[in-house]
């Protein structure tokens, strides 16, 4: 829920629940006010009879006072008096309204009566509605206005606030372009729009620092590779060398290529991250793959593989070097996690390419294989090639996606998106 | 031949040296820019093999230095830096070929031997060896006059071997040569030798001798009999 939305609703419920606390207080007091009144009234009308009496009349109020005195013999007063509220009906209007009474007993004439006198209240309370609406439909209209303007000032002070989320979302660590501040009129705001330049800031230098550190320290250990690998190869030349000795050094250099691998592959990495390969040209990828295919034929062929192309002749505008690395990477990864006499299809049209491969391996975690060293135990692989795959088509910004569908690995590139 | 080797890692120099040497070439060696240079200044050399990160100033001084002298010496760049912009840049101030670290003693001795052939005033554009002719041209190998049809890989895998004669070449050197850095081909290893096995048959077929030898199963050696 959007904190404006938030705020509104809980300022509507506490206004409306105050409003009709205040409104039936109101009410009742301007009631218990009017019954006072009329009270007053009636008593005066009694004395007027009492009055009346003391010149030997019978008091009859005149008609448009909408009140009623009637008189009622009774055995023996009792010096009492009640009030009431009641229907009557009120012969001028010839309906019935609600009305207040008064009972007492009084000798009038020299007789015990029982005098009720009844005032209609009907006029009185329509004032009392009168007035309510009146103080009501003001109160409404401003809270209504109250409201609007919230609503108004609210979305003009929250309009930095959105343009600085939109530029949060659209930082990213790997572009050239900085956290964009935002102009902020609110104190507060201004000081997330400071925290959040210092805080991007800092996170591009540690990132550009860790990418520093792993190009320095893949390039540091080049060297040394290299003198291993010499003496390696001085070493195989010795005659002396017996079976077990050749072994171990076959080890050795299995395991100094892995390693130079690595760092090769490394490097190459923050060489993509780095954004260095950026020069587009021209590319017919139908070509290029079935180059590719020639390049790896003996592969392919040693491993009775067999390849199923359906290539659409595609040519796109893109970095020749990671095109060329793309595909190198991609027939790397069919031919190596196929098995003899397996099955590799290549599909290209102009909005995808698709490698498919057949694998004694089950289906892989989409969501694992893309990150750096996922691979299995199993593989001599650096670990680093589908993330090298994953980090060209975010620079070209393609989508790569992988599925396992009736036994075949899918690896699929969607050019546009 | 006389090479100078100019690389400021001892360990990796006497390496070089070492198995230059034992091809029988004469060996200089240089740690530092001024030591390269005063060598520069007194010796004539067939080819140079120049490290780019010197302690005491920039390898592409001294390409400089030579180019500026129109020296005719052949020039290898041997760096940890596998940078396009950077051999983009050695090659246009005059190197002949840059290799990037690290790198088998086999390639480095295979890339000075073809430096060395292009140089060379009379420009032998053929390599012989007993009755097997290497045609560097046309890309053809022919064995008593009779053609021999190999693939490029395997054309390229006998030229190396041919260079590298009477030495072990490990498999992963082989394996480095055919498919590059670029592609992650580790387990291709064995790959190899169906290559040789191949190339052995069609030598052989051809009525050649056969000059290959497996060795301790880490590498094999193309040799005289």
């Amino acid at each position: 829920m959007k904190l404006f939305t938030k705020y509104n609703i809980i300022l509507m419920a506490i206004s409306l629940f105050g409003l009709l606390l205040i409104g039936s207080l109101f009410y009742r007091l301007l009631g218990y006010y009017l019954d006072q009144q009329i009270d007053h009234d009636l008593v005066e009308e009694i004395m007027e009879v009492k009055e009346y009496a003391s010149e030997g009349n019978f008091y009859q109020p005149h008609e448009f006072e909408d009140l009623v005195v009637q008189y009622k013999k009774i055995k023996k007063a009792n010096p009492s008096s009640s009030y009431a509220d009641t229907i009557f009906y009120n012969p001028v209007k010839h309906h019935k309204e609600t009305a207040r009474y008064l009972k007492t007993e009084l000798e009038l004439l020299g007789q015990p009566y029982q005098i009720l006198v009844i005032a209609s209240k009907t006029e009185r309370q329509e004032q009392i509605q009168n007035i309510c609406l009146i103080i009501l439909i003001p109160v409404m209209l401003l809270f209504a206005l109250v409201l609007l303007v919230n609503r108004i000032l609210l979305k003009k002070i929250w309009t930095p606030f959105e343009q600085l989320l939109k530029n949060i979302t659209a930082f990213n660590i790997n572009h050239e372009v900085p956290y964009q501040p935002v102009e902020m009129p609110v104190a507060e705001f201004r000081q997330l729009n400071k925290v959040l330049v210092e805080l991007s800031g800092k996170v591009k230098s540690d990132y550009n620092e860790i990418k520093l550190f792993t190009e320095n320290a893949s390039h540091e250990m080049m060297t040394p590779l290299a003198v291993i690998n010499s003496k390696l190869d001085n070493m195989l030349q010795s005659n002396v060398l017996g079976k077990e000795h050749g072994e171990t050094l076959g080890e050795l250099y299995k395991a100094t290529s892995r390693l130079t691998k690595l760092n090769q592959s490394l490097l190459l990495l923050v060489k993509i991250d780095n954004n260095l390969l950026q020069d587009r040209e021209k590319i017919n990828l139908k070509s290029l793959i079935e180059e590719k295919c020639v390049y790896f034929q003996e592969l392919i062929h040693a491993r009775n593989i067999h390849v199923e192309f359906a290539l659409t002749d595609v040519s796109i505008y893109a970095n020749q070097q990671l095109l060329e690395i793309l595909i190198n990477n991609l027939f790397s990864n069919v031919i190596r996690h196929n098995y003899d006499g397996g099955q590799i299809e290549i599909r290209l049209d102009h909005e995808k390419m698709i490698f498919a491969n057949t694998s004694h391996h089950p289906a892989l975690d989409p969501e694992k294989i893309f990150d750096r060293f996922y691979k299995d135990h199993a593989s001599e692989g650096t670990g680093l090639g589908l993330a090298i795959l994953k980090q060209i088509c975010n620079r070209q910004h393609y989508l790569l996606h992988y599925t396992y569908h009736q036994d075949l690995h899918t690896f699929t590139i969607t050019f546009k998106h | 031949m006389k090479i100078l080797i100019i690389e400021d890692e001892p360990g990796l120099q006497q390496s070089i040296a070492q198995y230059l040497m034992s091809e029988g070439n004469q060996c200089s060696l240089a740690s530092t820019y001024a030591q390269a240079l005063e060598r520069l200044e007194l010796y004539d050399y067939d080819c140079i093999l120049l490290d780019l990160g010197l302690p005491d100033g920039e390898g592409l001084q001294l390409l400089n230095y030579l180019k500026r002298l129109n020296r005719t010496e052949g020039v290898i760049i041997l760096s940890a830096r596998n940078s396009i912009d950077q051999k983009i840049e050695g090659l246009r101030l005059g190197a002949d070929d840059y290799l990037t670290k690290p790198f088998h003693l086999s390639e480095l001795n295979a890339r000075i031997l073809a430096i060395v052939r292009r140089k060379s005033a009379h420009g032998e554009r053929h390599i012989e060896f007993k009755e097997i002719r290497i045609d560097l041209d046309a890309k053809e190998v022919l064995v008593k006059g009779k053609l021999v049809y190999l693939t490029k890989k395997e054309f390229d895998l006998l030229l190396y071997f041919v260079a590298n004669k009477g030495k072990v070449i490990s498999k992963s050197a082989a394996v480095e040569h055919i498919w590059g850095d670029d592609s992650d081909m580790a387990d291709s290893f064995d790959f190899i030798y169906t290559h040789i096995k191949n190339i052995r048959k069609k030598l052989t077929d051809a009525g050649s001798g056969d000059y290959f030898q497996s060795v301790y199963g880490v590498g094999y050696k193309f040799m005289e009999i």
